[in-house]
């Protein structure tokens, strides 16, 4: 038999009390109320051995209801297993180190050695131990079984050579996929190791815990509950740290110059001491002085640097830690799109749907789009084909061009062809490959609208929102009528509310036809006065392939996009901030090592395009995180003293004696012997002072 | 099935009520009437008349008294005119004076010696209004707690019923103080019935009882004692505390016993003979002794001292006669 709570069988030393009021019960025990002792001489008391206990089964009966109480409080149980075999199973371990960006503060990376060494000094030879570590995605350095296979006392030392190798990156913190990724690696260890009696499981955290850490995957995981978590935090010398934030990169791109003021979101942490910072480009410029008062951000206006083409820093200054003092901002290059419009309209002539299309493609900072005109006069040359980020065709006439078009498009090109009348059947079955297509000129009751629409396709899914996707204002006057039974695998994207199909696409080869049956010349429809008319000529823009507004902004971890206007690039290479180049294989079109925060270049035939890395702004989020946010998670914490390791062994014992005593509940039974004895002692003790009661005189 | 005694039925071998039994009804009126109806019924037959209704005197006829209470038989004997006293003259005036002291709580027997004085003083009370006396009702400790002049209504017996019903209240027993301020306050003369246990200093109790006889009342003194303060026989030895002076003492009664019922010998003998020397009828009571023998006792006291002062008066007024 065992003891649930030890230290209470000390209350069995209350027995002294009752042994030592039956000895020094004298002869004053008994007391009566007399009317007068005027009569009386006091007389001295006759001795008795002291040493003699008075009503011994009395004083049993006493002494066994306190055992028994104490027994009862101690919460005995009958345990088959002793509690040392308990401890000397195997412990599992699992060294959680973080190595995000936010320990690269001043002192921290050194607290966190300490602490892994003061963990592996309790860590005993049948212990398993495995080191991991966690920014974005957690990393087993040292695995159980490599930890098992190394000799006992070698085992320290290598994972302290680990470490050494170590040092804190420039990513963010994942908190709640490492711990779950510890957890299972806990649990998978077991799973291979049934022999083995179970162990305490306990993951020892060693990180700063900042408010910045993700716990989304602790939201749909189950902890396991015979897993412990304990937390040794590490503290940062300095409280105030400040970061800076590049917000609404999206107004600039609308600006046809770029040349506007930056908007950067300074924020400070809680508990800074410090809330004056400078802003300051490339140590060149101007500094901006800011106020941010500890716990607020402000949103702050940054004159653009003097050279807005180059590559620029914006740094802050003023704080304890730089790790995210840096703003990198990518020189975004304005993107050149060649359009190719091929028909007979006269740039100028607003009856043309040449001159509404020079206007769609405006010149913004992003992009610098060159709209070029020919008619088809059977010169077309290939060149001016492929470099083409989009055709848009209306009339075609000669057959080498028509063949021209249609390899173009065979080989992944896209071109919309808008049939202005109805003698582009021809046109059409040309560049389809297609028989003969019927196509006459609608019969249109003043004007059509359009009816029904895809937006499952991509040219349309920008409009797929219902706050955009009402073409009801869009009116037809003039449409033709296609009988696509001709192209059976033509796919209708809009229809018209004669059920005529509106637009429609028809894959040729690896490319696609888009045909448009009315054009948006006033002669035919409204849509180009229609505020659905840029849109959908920059989705199609997007359909054939080309990239626009690509984000070039992007945070330590992030995979970065390398394709070019005609898929993954040939030959390129990514230039990192810190000068070393990586090549890309062919066919990939991601480029995933930004490790580090800087200007990437990404270099391909000849030309260079630029992306910014940046630290995590949730990184600099520093303050240390509540427990209670993992605790509402479900999982077991602990914030251990130095000794963590042996308390969690000592703590997990004392729960399987808890689960062990809470089933058999052996107190209760020790509870009604206690009431017996209670009563028997009433019974007793009644008896025993009854004759004492009737010799007493009655009282007034 | 044969029914539960009452208490009036449950006798003692000697055919007295048990006062265990009487004790036991809580209306004070009903034990004192029990008793003295069922004393009345067993001496029906006996000579005791009681004792003021009978008592006369005569007193020479002056100017100015009423001649229908001229005694003609003694006129016609010695040619002089004498004055029958009236009856309501000759009632007795009594006062009852109860100790209400710590002292008087004490009981062994079930009851108290203030239950047993309370209806002892009730049984008197009733006995003496039954014949048309006036009784009145003296509380004390060390001083007079509560006074109640002598009257005879039938509203005022149930009064004094009720002040005997309370529990004593008092402190430590001196009888000087009261007594002396009794003798102050009683200008007529009367019967007065001491009920006390006396548990006080002896010392002083001739001095103090000879306040009231000197002022020429009838004094009865009942010494009520309960049969453990008598006998001191307590077995096994204990902390006794005094319930007036609140003081613990070790005491093993059997070593104890002799000293104290020497002492207690020593006092009761003063006491009786200082009341011998007053000429005070005493009685000494334990509280187990039934209230019969009580009445019984004081009413041959009565007659006894009736006859006497019968023969004090004949004797001096045939000597005026010749």
């Amino acid at each position: 038999m065992s003891f649930l709570y030890p230290l209470l069988l000390a209350g069995i030393a209350a027995i002294g009390v009752p042994i030592v009021l039956h000895m020094i019960r004298r002869h004053t025990r008994k007391r009566v109320t007399f009317s007068s002792l005027m009569f009386v001489r006091t007389t001295a008391p006759r001795l008795r051995n002291r040493s003699r206990v008075e009503n011994l089964p009395l004083l049993i009966l006493r002494c066994l209801l306190l055992i028994l109480l104490a027994v009862a409080f101690a919460r005995p149980l009958l345990s088959r297993q002793e509690p040392e075999t308990v401890v000397r199973a195997g412990r599992r371990v699992v060294l959680l180190v973080d190595t995000s960006a936010s320990m690269r503060r001043i002192g921290l990376w050194g607290q966190a050695i300490d602490e892994v060494r003061s963990v592996l000094r309790d860590v005993e030879p049948m212990d398993r131990l495995c080191l991991m570590t966690f920014d974005r995605s957690a990393r087993i350095q040292i695995g159980f079984e490599q930890w098992a296979g190394l000799d006992v006392s070698q085992r320290a030392a290598a994972v302290m050579d680990c470490l050494s190798d170590l040092s804190p990156g420039w990513a963010a913190t994942d908190l709640g996929r490492a711990l779950v990724a510890a957890a299972e690696a806990v649990e998978d260890d077991e799973v291979h190791d049934d022999q083995q009696p179970v162990g305490p499981r306990q993951i020892v955290l060693i990180g700063d815990m900042q408010q910045g850490s993700r716990l989304d995957a602790l939201h749909t995981y189950e902890w396991p509950a015979t897993t412990e978590l304990v937390v040794r935090l590490v503290d940062p010398r300095g409280l105030t740290n400040a970061t800076l934030e590049w917000v609404a990169e999206r107004d600039r791109l609308a600006s046809p110059d770029g040349n506007e003021a930056f908007r950067i979101r300074v924020s400070n942490s809680s508990e800074a001491t410090t809330e004056q910072f400078q802003l300051q480009w490339d140590a060149h410029d101007a500094r901006t002085e800011i106020y941010v008062p500890p716990g607020t951000s402000h949103v702050v206006q940054v004159p653009p640097p003097s050279d807005p083409s180059a590559i620029h820093h914006l740094i802050l200054t003023g704080d304890d830690h730089d790790f995210d003092n840096t703003l990198h901002i990518a020189p975004r290059l304005q993107q050149p799109i060649d359009i190719l419009y091929i028909g007979r309209d006269d740039p100028n002539d607003p009856q043309g749907m040449l001159f509404y299309l020079r206007q769609a493609f405006g010149v913004t900072s992003a992009l610098h789009a060159r709209v070029t005109s020919r008619r088809s006069d059977g010169a077309l040359r290939v060149d001016e084909v492929v470099t083409a980020h989009l055709i848009v065709t209306t009339d075609v006439t000669g057959a080498e061009d028509l063949a021209i078009l249609r390899r173009h498009i065979e080989t992944g090109g896209t071109i919309l062809l808008v049939m202005p009348s109805a003698q582009a059947a021809t046109m059409l079955s040309a560049l389809t490959g297609s028989g003969r297509i019927e196509l006459q000129e609608a019969d249109t009751d003043r004007y059509a609208m359009l009816g029904r629409m895809e937006f499952a396709h991509p040219v349309l899914s920008a409009f797929s929102d219902p706050r955009f996707g009402d073409f009801t204002k869009v009116h037809f006057w003039r449409h033709r009528r296609v009988d696509l039974a001709g192209l059976a695998n033509a796919r209708v994207l809009a229809w018209y509310d004669s059920n005529d199909p509106a637009w429609f696409e028809v894959p040729v080869g690896s490319g696609a036809l888009l045909v448009f049956t009315g054009g948006w010349h006033p002669a035919d429809s409204d849509l180009a006065l229609s505020s659905k008319f840029v849109p959908l000529l920059y989705s199609i823009l997007e359909y054939g392939g080309v990239r626009m507004g690509t984000q070039a902004q992007y945070v330590v971890g992030d995979p970065v996009p390398v394709t070019g206007p005609a898929g993954p690039q040939r030959d390129a290479r990514v230039r990192k901030p810190d000068g070393a180049a990586v090549a890309l294989d062919a066919g990939v079109d991601t480029f995933i090592q930004t490790d580090l925060p800087g200007i990437y270049g990404v270099e391909s035939a000849g030309e260079t395009t630029w992306f910014a890395v940046n630290v995590a702004v949730s990184e600099s989020r520093t303050d240390p995180m509540p427990f209670e946010n993992l605790e509402r998670l479900g999982l077991s914490m602990k914030t251990p003293g130095p000794a963590a390791i042996g308390q969690v062994a000592k703590t997990t014992i004392h729960r399987g004696l808890v689960e062990t005593e809470s089933r058999q509940k052996l107190w209760r039974w020790v509870l009604v012997a206690a009431s017996v004895v209670l009563l028997m002692e009433i019974w007793l003790a009644g008896r025993l002072t009854r004759p004492a009661t009737e010799s007493q005189g009655a009282q007034p | 099935m044969t029914e539960a005694p009452t208490p009036f039925e449950s006798r003692t071998t000697s055919g007295m009520i048990d006062p265990a039994a009487l004790m036991k009804i809580r209306s004070m009126e009903l034990r004192a009437k029990g008793v003295v109806q069922g004393f009345l019924r067993g001496i029906h037959r006996s000579p005791y008349h009681g004792f003021s209704a009978e008592f006369t005197e005569y007193r020479q006829y002056s100017a100015g008294d009423d001649p229908r209470y001229v005694d003609w038989r003694v006129y016609a004997r010695s040619d002089r005119f004498y004055i029958k006293k009236f009856e309501d003259e000759t009632n007795l005036r009594c006062h009852l004076l109860i100790d209400h002291s710590r002292s008087m709580g004490y009981g062994s027997v079930g009851y108290t010696k203030s239950q047993y004085a309370g209806t002892l003083a009730a049984t008197l009370a009733h006995f003496l209004f039954r014949q048309g006396d006036a009784v009145g009702l003296a509380t004390f400790d060390d001083r007079i707690t509560q006074y109640m002049p002598p009257r005879n209504r039938p509203s005022y017996l149930r009064r004094l019923m009720a002040a005997l019903e309370a529990d004593p209240q008092g402190r430590a027993t001196d009888l000087g103080p009261p007594l002396q301020r009794l003798a102050r306050m009683l200008t007529k003369r009367g019967l007065i019935v001491l009920v006390s246990d006396l548990l006080t200093s002896i010392d002083w109790l001739e001095s103090d009882l000879g306040y009231l006889s000197a002022g020429g009342h009838d004094v009865v003194v009942f010494q009520v004692l309960d049969p453990a303060e008598l006998n001191f026989d307590f077995d096994a030895p204990a902390l006794f505390r005094d319930l007036e002076s609140g003081r613990d003492m070790y005491v093993d009664p059997p070593a104890a016993q002799k000293g104290y019922k020497r002492m207690l010998e020593a006092h009761l003998d003063k006491a009786r003979t200082a009341c011998r020397r007053l000429g005070i009828d005493y009685h000494l009571f334990a509280t187990d002794r039934p209230f019969d023998l009580a009445l019984l006792e004081f009413l041959q006291d009565r007659m006894r001292r009736h006859k006497q002062q019968v023969r004090r008066a004949q004797g001096s007024r045939a000597g005026r006669m010749t």
